[in-house]
């Protein structure tokens, strides 16, 4: 760590002890800190056009208090003295109006010093990287507006101190970039598609063969003339991974505390047993790009993989979740996800399908509490015999999420890598076109 | 003002947002959370550029800073090449914009009120798998000068209150019904006492009890009785994005449309700056966050497609006046082309009428989001609603999906419902979250549903 950083870590370290040493003061029985500061430099890009160079620096300061039972958590983004002596009183006030709840909790005994990735930004980087997607875009698809385009470095510098003698710091920097457009051609629009990711580095790599960028401005050209299906029918998705993360999200959510203390997950009875395909496994990887490596409630994470070719091995409950629940503690991140490589070719993934789409991305409402969906494909193209046909407008599949993750008939060897996830295509079998 | 902002083209603005969010499950508070952000940030515009600075405000030397960084921003993207600026229209307003709330309640109050709830729940409907109570609050207090003379305080404060019932239907298998009361200012300015609340929660219960039955949609075109709620989506998802300029620049297909038909001639459409009927909108907005005084702007006029919301810069392009739809949610993040109160305007039939009118089709009463296209394709969760068959109501139908083209939606549109109902309680998404309100009566149309 440079002197500079160290300094900075210093003063987060000072900030947190002295928020952490004043709850004790004011009679918290437990608590816990978090200081965070956050630098970003972001070059964005409106209509085609370099656009605008924002810098911006914020700080949030993270208090939780645990009185007789009961919780309240503060934020604020003040660290002076008063501001936090202020944010105090207020907890404590908030406190004691709270129910007691004997699963409260905060960590204890964790220690961890994570430093990774880029912690300076390089700003001429950024604007090269986006020229580069300009000039792609302009001469190999000059129909593709990039109605927004950005990229960007962020520094994140945290500590987190708890009662309990948990102490975590991180000093985290990455690079993101991401487009978000459609493709117009006289008075037609295709729909509109976006993509983006995080990375170590911006260099060694054109951008736009980052993240699914030139698959996603490709695919907006071949999207401005559509097809309806045109009839019902039962048939197949090749989801992309951009449309795997839609399942995945869902997914997650059904192993999370709100579901779990509701007893309303659909998986609460089935640790251990298989709820995905064999050919699916899930598994983290916090150690990427932008993703945090401790949880919110200040554990450091560790491996862990939640689907063992198609096996659920464990849920996710916080503390908070795993006390209420009695189910095993398993901190995760927001973020940080990896679906294993299958063993079939793209090709060889669509040439299976007779009858269905290639889908990149499903618009719909929030799936059912069973699961039930349904929801318009889109930036999607037709599949008959295996060949990819026309792109599609007004098309859509219903099904249930859970039950496609068990119809996963085939996983490609290709992934993308966003960095808070690397997933591949799946291919779906069973969904109801209208 | 400083000698920089002087100087140049720049906007300065303070910027303090406060929020409170608890969620009762089943009587455990699962979150009990305050926060309070402050900061200053700054944005130039220099040789056709845009620069943007922020920091935590500190009570320094922190507002010359950013102003120093935003212009230094601006000047630095210049090594994308020298460009002609397009001069944006001057705009000025000073003023200060107040308002009359009631004392926000305390800690223990809402926990009082939390507490209540679940119990009357527990009491009245034992069978229920679970029950949430969601409450929070937002208060955005913002100050803005600019270098042409602007000095304006705004606000925005808005509440909401949601419960959710959770249940089983005949299979064991978890069903929801939700609701939401919404409205300006604090937790103490809206109606979520059990007084208030009952009959909502004994309506959504008779509506979970149904969904313990319910069919599938049939899936395709359908004629379908839009409750307000829905309305109000349908405009702002489905043409209010699309009437946003930077997205009718960026070739949205309404760029083309303007002064032909949109929609029924039963259909206007306007998004409110800050007065509807009178009285103050829900999220009004007096001046914008470039420091435009805020006025309506009629999108759809009798079916027809008028106008566009628009910032400074799209105005200037677009060779049209700005409406003071620049708004940015957080103190880090830069105005962006946003709607403020988004509303189709009231019709003339009952909601009797129009379901008396159906022969086949569906009451739609219920929708948890939506996303709309450039196309105007837009698509919106259902999670409540009925078949209608021979003019009366039927069996509830399970979550579905509804979607369409929303020109081709709206020309359909045979009825237009005589009561509004607003609501603010969500997040509208495009770069940043921003607070909205939508509003509308009842619609009768034919659109798509999801379903086998």
């Amino acid at each position: 760590m440079s002197a500079v950083s160290a300094g900075a870590a210093n003063d987060l370290w000072a900030s947190a002890e002295q928020a952490l040493a004043m709850m004790r003061r004011q009679g918290f029985e437990h608590a816990q800190v978090s200081v965070n500061r956050h630098h970003r430099h972001e070059v964005c890009v409106a209509h085609n056009e370099a656009s605008l160079l924002r810098s911006t620096q914020s700080n949030k300061l993270q208090l939780t208090g645990l009185l007789d039972g009961r919780r309240a958590d503060i934020e604020g983004s003040e660290l002076d003295a008063d501001s936090l002596r202020a944010l105090v009183q207020s907890l404590w006030s908030n406190v004691a109006a709270a129910p007691q709840d004997a699963a409260n909790a905060v960590s204890s005994a964790q220690s961890a010093q994570v430093t990774r990735g880029p912690q300076q930004a390089d700003t001429a980087a950024l604007a090269d990287a986006m020229r580069e997607l300009l000039d792609w875009r302009a001469q190999h698809t000059p129909s593709v507006m990039l109605e927004e385009a950005l990229a960007g470095h962020t520094q994140v510098r945290s500590c987190t101190l708890t009662s309990g003698a948990s102490a975590l710091h991180c000093a985290l920097g990455w690079y993101d970039a991401g487009a978000f457009g459609m493709a117009r051609e006289g008075a037609r629009s295709s729909s509109f598609n976006f993509c983006g990711g995080n990375a170590d580095s911006l260099a060694g790599e054109p951008l736009v063969q980052r993240f699914g960028l030139e698959d996603m401005l490709r695919a907006l050209t071949r999207s401005v003339h559509t097809e309806a299906v045109g009839e019902r029918f039962t048939g197949a998705v090749v989801l992309t991974p951009s449309a795997v993360g839609s399942l995945l999200g869902w997914f997650l959510g059904q192993l999370s505390d709100s579901v779990l203390i509701a007893g309303s997950s659909v998986y609460r009875e089935s640790l251990g047993q298989r709820v995905a395909s064999p050919l699916v496994t899930l598994r983290s990887r916090f150690d990427a790009p932008g993703v945090a490596p401790f949880s919110a409630d200040a554990f450091a994470l560790e491996p862990v993989t939640l689907l063992d070719r198609g096996t659920l091995t464990c849920f996710t409950p916080s503390l908070y979740g795993s006390r209420k629940t009695g189910l095993a503690h398993v901190p995760v991140g927001a973020e940080g996800w990896d679906i294993a490589a299958g063993d079939t070719p793209l090709d060889a993934l669509i040439a299976g399908v007779s009858r269905g789409a290639l889908v990149d991305r499903l618009s719909m409402g929030r799936p059912s509490a069973n699961g039930d969906f349904s929801g318009v494909i889109k930036n999607s193209f037709a599949i008959r015999d295996g060949g990819i046909g026309p792109a599609l407008s007004e098309t859509m599949i219903a099904g249930n999420v859970a039950q496609m993750l068990r119809d996963v008939s085939a996983v490609s060897v290709p992934r993308i890598d966003a960095g808070a996830w690397v997933l591949p295509w799946l291919r779906v079998e069973g969904l109801h076109f209208s | 003002m400083t000698t920089i902002a002087r100087q140049h083209e720049l906007e300065t603005r303070e910027h303090e947002l406060r929020k409170t969010r608890m969620l009762m499950v089943d009587g455990n508070l699962t979150q009990n959370l305050r926060t309070l952000e402050r900061g200053v940030s700054a944005r130039a515009y220099v040789g056709g550029y845009w620069g943007f600075g922020s920091e935590p405000l500190a009570g320094g030397a922190e507002r010359e800073r950013v102003q120093r960084q935003a212009l230094a921003n601006a000047q630095a993207m210049a090594r994308f090449g020298t460009r002609s600026p397009r001069p944006l229209p001057p705009v000025r307003h000073v003023g200060r914009q107040q308002h009359q709330g009631r004392a926000p309640l305390t800690a223990a109050e809402c926990n009082e009120r939390l507490a209540e709830l679940q119990a009357w729940c527990r009491r009245h409907y034992p069978a229920l798998r679970s029950t949430r109570f969601l409450i929070g609050d937002e208060h955005h207090g913002k100050s803005l000068t600019t270098s042409l003379g602007g000095d304006s305080f705004a606000r925005i404060d808005r509440a909401a209150c949601a419960f959710t019932l959770v249940g089983e239907d005949t299979t064991g298998a978890p069903i929801e019904v939700d609701e939401w009361v919404s409205g300006s200012g604090t937790l103490a300015d809206i109606d979520w006492s059990l007084d208030a609340l009952a009959p909502k929660l004994e309506r959504a219960h008779e509506h979970l009890q149904a969904k313990r039955h319910a069919v599938g949609a049939r899936g395709g075109l359908q004629t379908v009785v839009l409750a307000a709620p829905l309305a109000g989506m349908l405009a702002h998802e489905a043409m209010g994005h699309p009437c946003e300029a930077d997205a009718v620049i960026g070739g949205a297909v309404t760029a083309s449309l303007v002064g032909q038909p949109v929609a029924s001639e039963l259909v206007s459409m306007v998004d409110f700056a800050h007065t509807f009927e009178g009285r103050p909108t829900l999220i009004p907005v007096e001046v914008d966050d470039e420091g435009t005084p805020a006025r309506d702007v009629p999108m759809i006029e009798r079916g027809i497609l008028t106008s566009f919301m628009h910032s400074r810069e799209t105005a200037a392009r677009m060779g049209q006046a700005p409406t003071g739809n620049a708004r940015a949610y957080n103190p880090h993040d830069e105005p962006l082309v946003r709607m403020r109160n988004t509303a189709i305007l009231p019709g003339s039939s009952t909601m009797e009428d129009m379901i008396a009118g159906v022969d086949e089709g569906y009451l739609l009463l219920k929708t948890g989001n939506g996303q709309a296209d450039a196309t105007t394709e837009f698509t919106f969760g259902v999670t409540l609603a009925y078949e209608i068959r021979g003019g009366k109501l039927g069996r509830a139908v399970r979550n579905t999906t509804l979607s369409g083209s929303a020109i081709k939606v709206l020309k359909t549109v045979d009825a237009v419902g005589d009561a509004m109902h607003w609501e603010c309680a969500g997040y509208c998404g495009k770069k940043q979250p921003m607070v909205v309100s939508m509003g509308g009566p009842a619609l009768r149309a034919r659109a798509h549903l999801g379903g086998e």
